[in-house]
């Protein structure tokens, strides 16, 4: 972060976009687990963060899974290869998926080989995350509640000739049977573009 | 000082002066001759003298005169500042009589004022007079009235005066009468204390009847209790013989109420039992209503039992009908599992075969598109053919004119020949024709080259034709360029409608979450949330079918009948090891706790029976139930002892059993037991006994 403010009045970095990025990330998967009640409430503390009060894990095990993928994510957005995060919540009772938290991550390839940081302020960024994390809050408004326990998954698309490394394992896409899609904003660093969207499956009765 | 120096200067100047006057007195007349000279010398001297003396003066004069001036400037100057002084005096005695002046001329503008002030009051004073002047007129006037009236008043004063005098009279007859009046009141009085005495004494003798009267009802009164203490009496008398009557009832009485008491008592032990077999009735009761519960949640369990049963038919039901393996609701999850695997592979299928349609699309497209340039290349190729067959005519036509031409040429030179001499032109001419033949034979040379060249075009038009006529014969498409035109928009159209619906297709696809699985591949932890959860679950799942089989076994055990322990161990088993495993560990407690009550009672019992025997100095062992030996403390043998045996196990009687020592003491078993019934007697009788003949021996 520090280096970062240094390099605020210099613009985007790559390297710079890409802490961004996993960064919202972090606080992103934190505030959908916390709004959509996937572990108990009392396992969060309060911090502040872009201006709003955001809700962080306490639970050792789930920080420490966060932090690894972040992390992985961090050095896949640098290498601009990853395509797609996804959140995905199912029921534990039988596995079906019931939500997918989707965040579509656009990459311009041509600021690798760009040595010049790109114009745009750290600031007009923060608050274009800003209002995607408030629209992650505000989903719960017209989300269905989740009846069942439920239990989370992170899944990343990347690009097909990436080596799969250590614990990691291909997946299937997890995908919704009946589903309604909501699009929620979207922020750029000039370099990473995110798109999120939330799509849910539709109540049965 | 200036004074005194000039001063002294004039003394010694006086001095000198006088010096010289004596000195002309002493030496007399000179002697003429040398005195002459000495004379006119002395003369000179004195000219001198006189005219320095003369100077002297002078000069003192003129200091004096200065002095004197000085003085006077003094004095001047003195006087001119005592005139100032005066001046100034002058001045402000001046300016204060002008202020005095000033004073003086306000003051008398006031006076003025005050003057014409007075003058106005005197007027007004004057008016006033005159005003008072009348008013004393009116005044007097009015005082001359006020004399007539007074002149009246004294005249009524007078009447007045008579008429007090006469009324004077009067009260004077008044007190007179009331003079009169008292001495009659008090003669009045003296009588009236007169009947005050008589009423007093009628007062008393009243009291003294009233006394009397009083005195008389007490007697009666007295006289009608004794009447009634009379009667009373003779009801007592009644009451009395009742009563001895009915003491002699009361023995019998007392003996009733002893009667009534015991079987109060016996009543009252009644009702406790009563309460304890109610307490024990409600206990039953509560038993029964748990075993009605416990009988109604058997037939729960019964009815579940079925389902289940039920439920495992239908699972295997199912298994024979649909030939798969399925047996448990485990392998139907795999089957599903299987499945969802199938159709993601079948989707994936799809989407490579979607793709490869797409490719196919594209690729008819631009075999289209080759089409389309092929047939514009015919038609130009057409147009060249066309253009080389105009040529290739208008070649011809001139190989034709070349001909006609050259044969003309021939004709004219045959005739140049015929006209002309050879040996003077054969050599040119035949020049010219070798040339001419030369040329024709270069115009033959061209006209092949053009001709093969046209029959290549000819060819090349020839396979163009025919590869396009291939291309067509293998998309299958008529020549016809308008219909065929039409048909392809047609299609262009239904492409186009396609790729908009695939595109939306793609596009809800992508929100969904799809992706291209020949670019992209979907990674995720494996130590993932999720995944532990289901891991978690299926544990959970295993033991919970674990425990529901263990339950359906000892169902059945249950239902099959009888209570074999490996039932109840398998019951046992089904609740969980914590709960054993506590039981475990307050039976063990118990256990510990029995053993201790244990040690604890042998002491107290040991302690018991050690005390009994120093006290009462018999030990008693139970040798049989319901049978008590005692060895005394002062037996003789050991083997002597009494052995007692009760006759039930509630009731307190007890008797003594025979055996040789008992024989040797028969008076004594006769007179205590016997006689008196008691054994406690008996026993202490025999102690001393003993005792006695211990001590003797």
């Amino acid at each position: 972060m520090a280096k970062q403010v240094g390099r605020e009045q210099q613009g985007i970095t790559l390297r710079g976009s890409a802490e961004i990025v996993a960064e919202f990330f972090s606080y992103g998967i934190n505030s959908i687990l916390y709004q959509r009640g996937i572990y108990p409430p009392e396992t969060f503390t309060r911090v502040q963060k872009y201006g709003l009060t955001l809700l962080i894990t306490t639970d050792p095990e789930l920080k420490n899974y966060l932090n690894n993928v972040v992390e992985q994510m961090k050095e896949w957005l640098y290498k601009c290869i990853v395509q797609r995060l996804v959140v995905v919540i199912s029921s534990i009772e039988n596995n079906e998926v019931l939500e997918r938290w989707q965040f579509d991550i656009e990459c311009d390839k041509t600021a690798k080989d760009e040595n010049e940081p790109r114009e745009k302020s750290q600031k007009v960024i923060q608050d274009e995350i800003r209002s995607v994390i408030r629209q992650i809050t505000a989903t719960v408004t017209f989300l269905p509640l989740l009846e069942t326990a439920c239990a989370f998954d992170l899944l990343i698309y990347t690009d097909k000739d990436l080596a799969v490394p250590e614990k990691w394992e291909e997946s299937g896409p997890q995908f919704i049977a009946n589903s309604e899609e909501v699009r929620l904003r979207s922020f750029t660093t000039t370099i990473h573009k995110v798109n999120s969207t939330v799509a849910y499956k539709i109540p049965s009765h | 000082m200036d004074d005194f120096e000039n001063n002294t200067t004039v003394f010694s100047a006086l001095r000198s002066l006088n010096n010289f006057i004596s000195l002309e007195g002493v030496s007399g007349p000179p002697t003429p001759g040398s005195s002459r000279s000495a004379l006119q010398i002395q003369y000179q001297q004195r000219v001198q003298m006189e005219e320095q003396a003369g100077q002297i003066h002078s000069k003192s004069q003129l200091l004096q005169v200065e002095r004197e001036k000085m003085q006077m400037e003094l004095s001047h100057k003195r006087a001119r500042i005592e005139l100032e002084k005066a001046a100034n005096t002058n001045a402000r005695n001046y300016e204060r009589e002008a202020d005095r002046n000033r004073e003086l001329l306000t003051r008398i503008k006031q006076y003025q004022e005050r003057e014409t002030e007075a003058e106005n009051k005197l007027k007004e004073q004057m008016e006033m007079n005159k005003s008072y002047k009348k008013s004393m007129e009116t005044m007097s006037k009015k005082l001359q009235e006020k004399e007539s009236k007074l002149a009246e008043a004294n005249e009524t004063i007078t009447v007045l005066k008579g008429k007090i005098s006469e009324l004077q009279w009067s009260k004077m007859n008044q007190e007179m009468q009331m003079t009169s009046q008292d001495s009659q009141k008090q003669e009045l009085m003296e009588q009236l204390d007169v009947q005050h005495k008589k009423w007093q004494e009628a007062c008393q003798q009243i009291q003294m009847l009233q006394a009397n009267q009083s005195h008389l009802a007490e007697y009666e009164q007295k006289i009608k209790d004794l009447e009634q203490k009379l009667s009373q009496q003779e009801h007592d008398a009644l009451i009395v013989k009742n009563m001895k009557t009915e003491l002699a009832r009361l023995p019998k009485m007392e003996r009733e109420l002893r009667q009534l008491k015991e079987e109060n008592a016996y009543f009252r032990e009644m009702k406790e039992n009563n309460g304890l077999l109610k307490e024990e009735v409600e206990g039953l009761q509560r038993k029964l209503e748990r075993y009605e519960k416990v009988q109604a949640q058997l037939a729960a369990v019964e009815l579940e039992n079925e389902k289940l049963l039920g439920k495992l038919k239908s699972w295997e039901k199912v298994d024979q009908s649909t030939g798969l393996n399925i047996r448990t609701p485990d392998d139907l999850s795999r089957q599903i599992v299987a499945l969802q695997q199938r159709e993601l592979v079948l989707k994936e299928q799809n989407s490579t075969i979607t793709s490869s349609a797409r490719i196919l699309e594209k690729a008819r497209v631009q075999l289209q598109e080759d089409i389309i340039r092929i047939q514009s290349q015919l038609l130009e190729e057409k147009k060249k053919r066309e253009q080389h067959e105009a040529l290739v005519r208008r070649l011809q036509k001139r190989v034709l004119l070349l001909t006609k031409e050259r044969d003309g040429m021939r004709a004219i030179l045959e005739s140049y020949d015929s006209e002309l001499t050879p040996s003077e032109h054969s050599p040119q001419l035949n020049r010219r024709m070798r040339e001419a033949e030369d040329m024709v034979q270069k115009l033959h040379a061209h006209n092949t080259e053009l001709e093969a060249q046209l029959s290549q075009v000819l060819e090349e038009v020839g396979n163009h034709k025919q590869r396009a006529e291939m291309e067509h014969s293998v998309i299958n498409f008529p020549f016809f360029s308008r219909q065929k035109i039409e048909e392809l928009e047609a299609e262009r159209s239904k492409l186009e409608e396609q790729n908009r619906s695939l595109e939306m297709k793609l596009e809800k696809l992508t929100v969904q979450g799809d992706y291209d699985p020949s670019k992209t591949k979907v990674l995720h932890f494996s130590m993932n949330p999720a995944s532990l959860a289901m891991q978690q679950r299926k544990e959970e799942h295993q033991q919970l079918q674990e425990a529901y089989e263990r339950l359906k076994e000892t169902v059945r055990v249950l239902e099959g009948g009888g209570s074999i322990p490996e039932n109840l161990e398998g019951l046992g088993s089904l609740q969980s090891s914590q709960e054993i495993a506590e039981l475990k560990k307050q039976v063990e407690s118990a256990e510990l706790k029995n053993q201790r009550l244990k040690e604890v009672f042998q002491t107290k019992i040991q302690e018991f029976r050690k005390v009994c025997y120093t006290l009462t100095g018999y030990q008693i062992d139970i040798t049989t139930e319901n049978q008590y030996r005692l060895t005394s403390i002062y037996a003789e043998h050991q083997g002597d002892c009494l052995l007692f045996k009760a006759s039930s196990s509630s009731s307190r009687k007890m008797q003594l059993l025979e055996n040789e020592f008992s024989r040797t003491i028969r008076e004594l078993i006769e007179l205590h037991l016997l006689r008196q019934d008691s054994i406690p007697a008996f026993l202490s009788a025999l102690t001393l006994d003993l005792f006695s003949r211990q001590t003797i021996a």
